[in-house]
């Protein structure tokens, strides 16, 4: 998977959302799902692709600032409620409980397509153009604000690279993009801390689940320390290295596909329907400038319909695991 | 023969003490003259009680995946998947529940008596339910002596974890359009996926996390905690874990699980670090920014972890070694990071007069004022600043391990490696940390 299929990189600098959806799945809450960021990139492909001919294959999402709209202290959170408007008829609309969130983020879209072979004198436009069209656009639900003057994010503007031929040259261009995205950081994919972390639970309990897994990487351990030759003990919590979270990546099927028009009150009669829940695996915050390359970065959504199961994919792992 | 006729009565039993059961606290408010008393005792016969049973289980139905959980108002299909037919694989789903799960029943909570009715164990370890679902002779039997109807009650009962029609979404629903061929501009080359609720997942996820927060061995690590005392296992926290209320104050009209939990759902956070732009002032009327680095939180509990680690001589192992890696690399990125934040002040505020920093650090700390410093923008180009930024790091970083009585000295390291035979353990450590450091600089010098 080292032969990665983009040709360049479409940077849409530090965007504002106000907004944005932040219970990303019926059981994690926090930032959006990497799937919102992959639904935008599909739609904005539709939007822009006449105009500009660029192929969408993956995003890569770096998150500057987050401000979720909870309340605080407890031992849990709460969200805060908008009140919503009434019915057609005038009686209250049921209660669905919404999480907000504010967000400035990066994202970075790896494309390829015939779009890259334009004049490089026009990429600053094409990505202007891309920014322009993202920002009448929902991005996880949440509306795009634009940049206040003074602010960094008033002086940086979209760029759409392209990632040269050699490893040395993608590298280069990579690295001198990462170091604009500081501080942030960037959201990269686990799977394999959550796999690790089920075959090490089940060497002393063979029962042990992926479920244990999960919630044993999602919680803060607290344990006594006995310190030595005295009767003192100290308590510490530990948490595995890195900021590890647990995430939603995409959806597993319930049922077979079903022909078109099958299921009554589909969105569109014209496709098969499948209905499907939500997976979860074990996501990581690291700073970019620890990625080795874009592949690193970037999520790719992939479709297994024989398996039933469509998530979105990313090559941290798969890079790293040398170290 | 005679066995089954056992079988049958202590079934018969079973449901006649069940029915009475729940007649008598219908009856306690009301007085042995009230009307209504007269009328709940005839309805709460055996016969007259299971036929309505009978007909209300269709008003109600056994599943894993809701969709009412998802909208109050959607309404459409429901379903029930037993976990063991799942596809296996590595990611956490409902399938991972093929070791044993709780069923959740949608529909009219007015008939959801018939539910607990219907999870009645015998003494075999059976429920009702699965008794009908089996086709049970003496369940059969034990239902009513005319053989047509107890068949057709029969049927009824074991109808609960049958689909309830034609499948349907809504619009309330969560439709999701998925690219599954080539071309996302061709209209047809999408699925629609329809998301539902993993009831019965969401309900053993809240069942263990409210073990973890207030269950007996839970208590007990805590209560050791406060007292300074040893505890076998310890305990564990869910940081900014969220509740959701499902239902609103009628969370029974979602489901049944759903009313059990108090409509709450809990929801684990993947929130990114965060840092609070507001609190970010410059750093005047000081020489140097790293003892407010070393207050980060994030920072503090990395180095106090690693002296912990290090002075604990952990076992000489992979993980042992990928720890400590992990640590140092933390508090270089903390670093990175923490520089990075002063990004964001608006250029040239190192240029206030109450400025005391080295100038290396403004160097570092305050980029943007060469653009209109040019007198600055020289001094910057010729410094070798990302190689003092680095000396600086070291030097903290070996004070913060001195503090704990660990034998580090020379920031360099090099010497130490000369003079002291060191095991291999603390090489491969202070050869990481050499790399980190020298990326730190890479990093730095890379404007």
């Amino acid at each position: 998977m080292t032969n990665s299929p983009e040709t360049g990189l479409l940077v849409v600098p530090r965007i504002k959302v106000q907004n944005a959806n932040c219970i990303s799945s019926p059981m994690t809450w926090g930032f959006p799902a990497i799937t919102a960021f992959t639904g935008l990139m599909t739609a904005l492909e539709r939007k822009t692709h006449g105009h500009i001919g660029l192929q969408f294959l993956s995003v890569g999402v770096i998150c500057h600032h987050f401000e979720a709209q909870v309340t605080q202290g407890g031992y849990t959170r709460a969200f805060r409620l908008t009140r919503n408007p009434v019915d057609k008829d005038g009686s209250t609309a049921a209660i669905v409980e919404e999480g907000r969130a504010h967000l400035e983020i990066t994202l970075v879209f790896g494309v390829a397509g015939q779009g890259m072979a334009a004049d490089p004198q026009h990429y600053a436009q094409m990505a202007q153009y891309c920014a322009d069209t993202l920002a009448t656009m929902r991005v996880a639900g949440g509306s795009v604000l634009p940049a206040k003057p003074g602010t960094r994010a008033f002086y940086q503007k979209p760029q759409l690279v392209s990632l040269g031929d050699s490893a040395e040259a993608r590298h280069k261009i990579f690295r001198t993009l990462s170091r604009q995205w500081l501080p942030g950081f960037a959201l990269v994919c686990r799977d394999d801390l959550l796999q690790a972390r089920l075959e090490e639970l089940q060497q002393t309990n063979p029962a042990a689940s992926r479920l244990d897994a999960w919630l044993d990487l999602s919680s803060l351990q607290i344990k006594p320390l006995q310190q030595q030759g005295t009767d003192k003990v100290q308590w510490q919590a530990r948490r595995p290295p890195g900021w590890l979270v647990p995430i939603p990546v995409g959806f597993g099927a319930l049922s077979d596909p079903y022909e078109p028009g099958q299921v009554a009150n589909a969105r569109d009669p014209r496709v098969p329907f499948r209905f499907v829940e939500s997976l979860y695996s074990i996501g990581q915050w690291l700073s970019p400038h620890r990625l080795e390359g874009h592949q690193q970065l970037l999520w790719y959504p992939v479709t297994l319909p024989g398996e039933g199961l469509y998530r979105c994919l990313n090559e941290f792992t798969v890079e790293t695991s040398h170290i | 023969m005679a066995d089954l006729e056992s079988q049958s009565q202590k079934l018969r039993a079973l449901i006649a003490d069940f029915i009475q059961g729940r007649l008598a606290t219908k009856l306690e408010k009301l007085a042995a003259d009230d009307p209504k008393y007269a009328l709940l005792t005839a309805q709460y016969q055996y016969d007259a009680w299971l036929e309505s049973a009978a007909r209300r289980v269709g008003q109600i139905q056994s599943v894993t995946h809701t969709l009412k959980a998802i909208h109050p108002d959607a309404k459409g299909s429901n379903l029930y998947v037993s976990p063991g037919t799942l596809t296996a694989h590595p990611l956490l789903g409902s399938h991972d529940l093929a070791g044993g799960f709780q069923a959740d029943v949608v529909g009219n909570a007015a008939a959801l008596d018939v539910y607990k009715f219907l999870k009645l164990t015998d003494e075999r370890g059976n429920t009702l339910l699965e008794l009908a679902l089996a086709d049970d002779a003496a369940l059969k039997a034990a239902l009513s002596k005319d053989a047509t109807e107890a068949e057709q009650w029969l049927a009824a009962f074991a109808s609960l974890l049958g689909s309830d029609g034609a499948l349907a979404s809504h619009p309330q629903a969560k439709q999701i359009y998925w690219l599954t061929g080539e071309d996302p501009g061709n209209d047809l080359h999408y699925q629609v996926l329809a998301p539902l609720y993993a009831s019965s997942l969401a309900h053993e996820v809240f069942t263990r996390i409210n073990q973890h927060r207030f269950g007996e061995e839970a208590k007990a690590a805590r209560e050791a905690r406060r007292n300074g005392h040893f505890h076998e296992t310890g305990y564990c926290d869910y940081p900014n874990l969220a509740v959701q209320k499902l239902g609103g104050t009628k969370p029974q009209n979602i489901s049944q699980l759903n009313s059990e939990r108090g409509g709450n759902n809990y929801l684990l956070a993947s929130l990114p670090p965060s840092w609070d732009t507001s609190l970010l002032s410059p750093p005047l009327k000081t020489d140097s920014v790293f003892k407010r680095f070393g207050r980060r939180p994030a920072v503090r509990q990395t180095v106090k972890a690693l002296q912990g680690f290090l002075k604990a001589e952990p076992p000489k192992n992979l993980r042992t070694r990928e720890t400590r890696f992990s640590l140092t690399s933390t508090l270089v990125d903390e670093l990175l990071q923490f520089g990075a934040e002063f990004w964001e002040l608006s250029p040239g505020w190192s240029q206030h007069p109450d400025c005391r920093l080295v100038e290396e650090e403004i160097f570092w700390l305050d980029p943007y004022r060469a653009k209109s410093d040019l007198d600055f923008a020289e001094r910057r180009q010729q410094a070798d600043w990302p190689q003092q930024i680095r000396e600086r790091f070291a030097n903290w970083l070996n004070a913060q391990l001195h503090k704990a009585g660990l034998p580090v000295g020379d920031p360099e390291f090099a010497q130490w490696q000369k003079e002291v035979k060191l095991d291999d353990d603390w090489r491969h450590w202070l050869k990481h940390l050499q790399q980190e450091l020298d990326q730190l600089q890479k990093e730095l010098s890379h404007d």
